[in-house]
């Protein structure tokens, strides 16, 4: 076991602290948050689900997407994600009466290194307040030294501080402390984000955000998104922890939604981020 | 009368447009106080746990439980609230004498100078009533009797971890036993207490502090409980405005000789909070167990215009006695000063339990002009030990109190000026030692506050009760100039800001020089609603303090210290609130290392059912050592106030429940934890813990009678 680990701190040394979002953290989901420099706990998307799963109370049709992301051009560090969401009961002031249901399923990592995520997320929203819980199971795989597997319950709230116009959202991952192993102590990391935005009209927004995992240094995130045309929005963003500059562009054709994003970190280099996302009709 | 009219027509003009239903619009339905919302607004930013913050928060709470009838309260009253301007006040008063009394909370609305915002923070705090006090009351027994503010608390707190002082005793190399706490973790209060504003006030408070054993042993004085206090106060009594019996407070002038608890300091309220109120005598029932009076005050008033106080103090209070072995010495005994832990948990503190006998007389006259535009008076302290004091023989030690005896005199003034309040006080002790506040608070605009206040406390300046405004925790060895400036430049904006210069003329611990220092203050805040608020704030403190370059001879360096805070707070609905704090710290000496300081944290209140409340809080905190520590105001159970440092890296979570059983009965639970990460213990001598976790748990309970 001993062996495991200290194969796990090695990985974890040379990854760098780019890698910081990773390790079982709450980590990036969707183009649309990394083109923004991951400052996404206020938006309430699909990809709620695992940026702050309150943002999920929002949606009003049922949705899945897909998203992958490539690290710096190396096929170690690829992850892919398969999301649904699902509206319960039916619409009541344009939302779901009994809030939204969601699930996801992630991998990252290649053969030697990986790490799985089975996720359950349930968001409501009330009148300008919106609230959700998840469950992650959370699984560490290394290649013939086994894997380890643990639970983490997760908290997100989005409140409207000027209705549609100014949001503050706050985002708690992995609240018990779940342990992978006794071995160091070592624990998933827990992470406390909070952040705000601002949507003067319906084209523009400007997040704000701070995030903190208990063993690292915190990080402020920056972005912005500038809906230039009905179907096209551009996007643009920075985070000072990983030292991540970033931009993307964002489709919208019918009911399929396409994102991209780019990622610059100086030393470590370019980093790629594709998520699509479908609309189904309500029954 | 026409004036009078137009004023009767304004205010019901106000009271018809007014959102609440007609039904209710004549009975102002008075809101919920918020208290914690009050506190974070005048703590700005707590840095130290030697405040006695517990303290000043339960006076505050105390006082804002009574609300302030605005058709009787007097100018110095309405100050003391510290949510009104002068101009305000001025224009209450002048509509009061024009008018006459107020018919409904409504009717502020017609009052120049009272915008919605000032309402809505005064409204907790105050009722309209016209009724007059001293009218047609029965015997004071049945008055008692009836009253409804009249409750017994009983709290119990603990730690749950085992900390070293309740293990089993190690044995030294000389075979003696090493020191262990007294008594058991549990920390137990019982309060009573039965009061009526400006009629009357009995209580008795009774305490056990963790490591404090139950002990009954008359002769070394301990009866049960470690601490006990008691009060008997009556007001309006003809003549006599006040008597006390028993514990009570005093506060006159500026504090410079007699400050009680009710005081804030430098915060985010910079105009009101600087200047104190001549409050005079109060009843004591908090569980500070040094800084309080023991014996009878009284206030009378001679004529309309004067009054007159009179007290006694007799008291015992912690101090280490130490017998001078030389026969020349100036004392045969001495102590290096009182001792105001109020901790007796091992067999030091007890040896030095109420070692020290403190006698205290003197009185106050206070002559306010009929307008109560102008008061001003004359304070005098005598304070006598049985035991001489003498600090220890170190050079920032030179010109502290030394000897068995003090007085100290001061005359204190208050003026308004058309839109200016002019106060001050000035005071000498024995020993030719003197002290000076004075200050102005000015509503330049109707948006536009201002404040000045200089203070000079000399290096020989004795006083044991006194806390006007100042950067020390005492009033000694400092001068300084403070500017307070608030503005409301747009409707929901709210800018508040002070810079305040002090200078140490002699040496202070740990300060090897003189000294000097500055610190601003600037809070950006926005109310988009009645219920929410949103504000930034910036604080930078440079004060010079010996600096670790040279250990032999150190230095003083400048030090600074910058912190921001980032606060929201919504009520979305009402049973729901949230609160979200970001705050940063970065500290610096001289030019070494930026050291840093972070804390994120997320609350939530919510009100299940309407008897029942909960709120919830989880923070996660980064500090790089002890200087960059976070102090974050926690909700805690009524009449507790709670700031525990946090650093290093961990966690921080609590959960408090407060349930309404009965029309009676109220209970409060909590429960709190820290967690650090890569810590194999927590704390340090006899309080240290081993493992990474410090949790406690909190019991109360509240029954009115």
């Amino acid at each position: 076991m001993r062996k495991l680990y200290s194969c796990l701190c090695l990985f974890l040394l040379v990854s760098g602290h780019t890698l910081l979002a990773q390790g079982n953290g709450p980590g990036v989901r969707g183009a649309r948050a990394a083109a923004l420099g991951n400052s996404s706990v206020t938006i309430s998307d699909v990809w709620a689900i695992g940026n702050n799963v309150a943002g999920l109370g929002q949606l009003t049709q049922p949705t899945i997407g897909f998203y992958a992301e490539n690290r710096f051009l190396s096929r170690a560090f690829n992850t892919a994600a398969l999301v649904a969401a699902f509206p319960l009961g039916p619409l009541a002031n344009g939302k779901p009466k009994s809030g939204v249901v969601g699930f996801e399923a992630q991998r990252f990592g290649d053969k030697l290194y990986s790490e799985q995520r089975l996720g359950v997320g349930y968001g409501y929203r009330g009148s300008l307040v919106s609230i959700g819980a998840r469950l992650d199971v959370l699984q560490v795989s290394i290649e013939r030294l086994g894997s380890r597997r643990t639970a983490a319950l997760s908290l997100g709230g989005q409140a409207e501080i000027i209705p549609k116009q100014l949001v503050l959202g706050a985002y708690l991952y992995n609240l018990n402390q779940a342990k992978l192993a006794e071995y160091q102590d070592e624990r998933v990391p827990t992470v406390l984000k909070a952040g705000l935005s601002y949507r003067p009209n319906n084209k523009l927004m400007l997040n704000l955000e701070t995030e903190k995992d208990v063993e690292q240094s915190a990080d402020f995130k920056a972005g912005i998104e500038y809906r230039l045309l009905e179907a096209l929005a551009l996007r643009a963003g920075f985070a000072t922890l990983t030292e991540q500059t970033t931009a993307g562009l964002g489709f919208q054709a019918g009911h399929l939604q396409i994102e991209y994003a780019a990622a610059w970190q100086t030393v470590l280099g370019l980093s790629q981020h594709l998520a699509i996302s479908l609309r189904l009709d309500a029954k | 009368m026409s004036r009078k009219l137009m004023h009767r027509l304004a205010a019901f003009l106000g009271l018809f447009l007014s959102i609440v239903p007609a039904l209710q619009a004549q009975e102002y339905v008075r809101p919920a106080a918020d208290l914690d919302r009050l506190v974070q607004e005048l703590f700005a930013e707590i840095q130290s746990d030697q405040v006695p913050y517990e303290d000043v928060y339960e006076t505050l709470l105390q006082y804002y439980q009574t609300p302030l009838n605005l058709n009787t309260a007097t100018r110095e009253e309405l100050r003391s609230l510290l949510l009104l301007s002068e101009a305000q006040i001025s224009a209450l008063l002048h509509h009061r004498e024009q008018v006459g009394m107020l018919l409904s909370m409504y009717e502020l609305q017609s009052i120049d100078g009272f915008d919605l915002r000032s309402i809505y923070r005064v409204a907790p705090f105050a009722t309209v009533l016209d009724g007059i006090v001293g009218g047609n009351r029965g015997p004071l027994w049945q008055r008692v009797l009836q009253e409804d503010n009249n409750a017994l608390l009983v709290r119990y707190e603990r730690v749950l971890q085992q900390r070293k002082g309740y293990t089993a005793p190690d044995t030294t190399s000389t075979g003696r036993l090493t020191s262990r706490y007294a008594g058991s973790p549990d920390k137990l209060l019982v309060r009573y207490r039965v009061s009526h504003a400006h009629d009357f006030s009995f209580g008795f408070t009774a305490e056990k502090d963790a490591g404090e054993a139950f002990s009954w042993n008359p002769g070394s004085r301990r009866y049960g409980a470690d601490f006990y206090s008691a009060h008997f106060v009556v007001h309006e009594r003809g003549r006599l405005k006040t008597l006390a019996l028993g514990d009570y407070q005093l506060q006159f002038g500026q504090g410079l000789l007699l400050s009680s608890g009710f005081q804030v300091g430098k915060g985010a309220e910079t105009i009101t909070s600087i200047r104190r109120s001549n409050v005079g005598v109060r009843p004591y029932s908090s569980v500070l167990e040094n800084s309080f009076f023991r014996g009878a005050a009284a206030t009378f008033s001679l004529s309309k215009t004067l009054q007159a106080t009179a007290f006694a103090s007799w008291k015992k209070v912690d101090a280490s006695i130490q017998t001078s072995t030389d026969s020349l010495a100036e004392f045969d005994e001495f102590s290096s000063g009182v001792l105001l832990t109020g901790l007796h948990r091992t067999t030091t503190d007890l040896a030095n339990r109420k070692d020290l006998r403190e006698l205290i007389s003197g009185g106050n006259f206070t002559y306010t002009s009929r307008n109560s535009n102008f008061s001003a008076g004359l304070t005098a302290v005598d304070t006598h030990f049985d035991k001489a004091i003498l600090r220890r023989s170190e050079p920032y030690n030179a010109f502290e109190f030394r000897g068995m005896h003090n007085l100290a005199v001061s005359t204190h003034y208050s003026y308004v000026l058309h839109n200016a309040l002019l106060f001050g006080e000035t005071a000498r002790s024995s020993g030719g030692g003197w002290g000076t506040v004075n200050g102005v608070l000015a509503s330049l605009a109707s948006n536009v506050d201002a404040s000045v206040l200089y203070r000079r406390y000399t290096r020989d300046f004795h006083t044991f009760y006194g806390n006007a405004l100042s950067e020390n925790t005492r009033n000694i060895n400092e001068s300084g100039l403070y500017m307070g400036l608030k503005m409301r430049p747009l409707y929901k904006w709210e800018i508040s800001a002070y810079y305040d210069q002090f200078r140490f003329s002699w040496l202070k611990y740990q300060i090897g020089a003189p000294s000097q220092g500055h610190d601003w203050l600037l809070r950006v805040a926005f109310s988009p609603s009645k219920t929410s608020l949103l504000y930034a704030q910036m604080r930078l403190r440079v004060k010079d303090h010996d600096g670790d370059l040279d250990p032999v001879r150190p230095v003083p360096v400048p030090t600074e210290r910058r912190s921001v805070l980032l606060f929201y707070d919504a009520n979305p609905s009402a049973a729901l609130s949230l609160r979200t704090r970001l705050q940063g710290t970065h500290y610096r000496e001289n030019d070494g290392p930026r050291r840093a300081g972070y804390v994120l944290a997320q609350d939530v209140t919510v009100a299940v059912v309407p008897r029942v409340q909960l709120s919830a809080r989880y923070a996660l905190f980064d500090t790089d050592d002890y200087d960059t520590r976070q102090y974050v105001f926690e909700r805690d159970v009524l009449y507790a106030f709670s700031v525990p440092p946090l650093y290093g890296q961990g966690t921080r979570v609590y959960a408090l429940a407060e349930v309404k059983c009965s029309r009676h009965l109220t209970l409060w639970l909590r429960y709190d934890e820290t967690h650090y990460r890569h810590h194999a213990t927590i704390g340090s001598g006899l309080e240290e813990i081993q493992g990474p976790r410090r949790s406690q748990v909190k019991m109360q309970v509240r029954y009115k009678i």
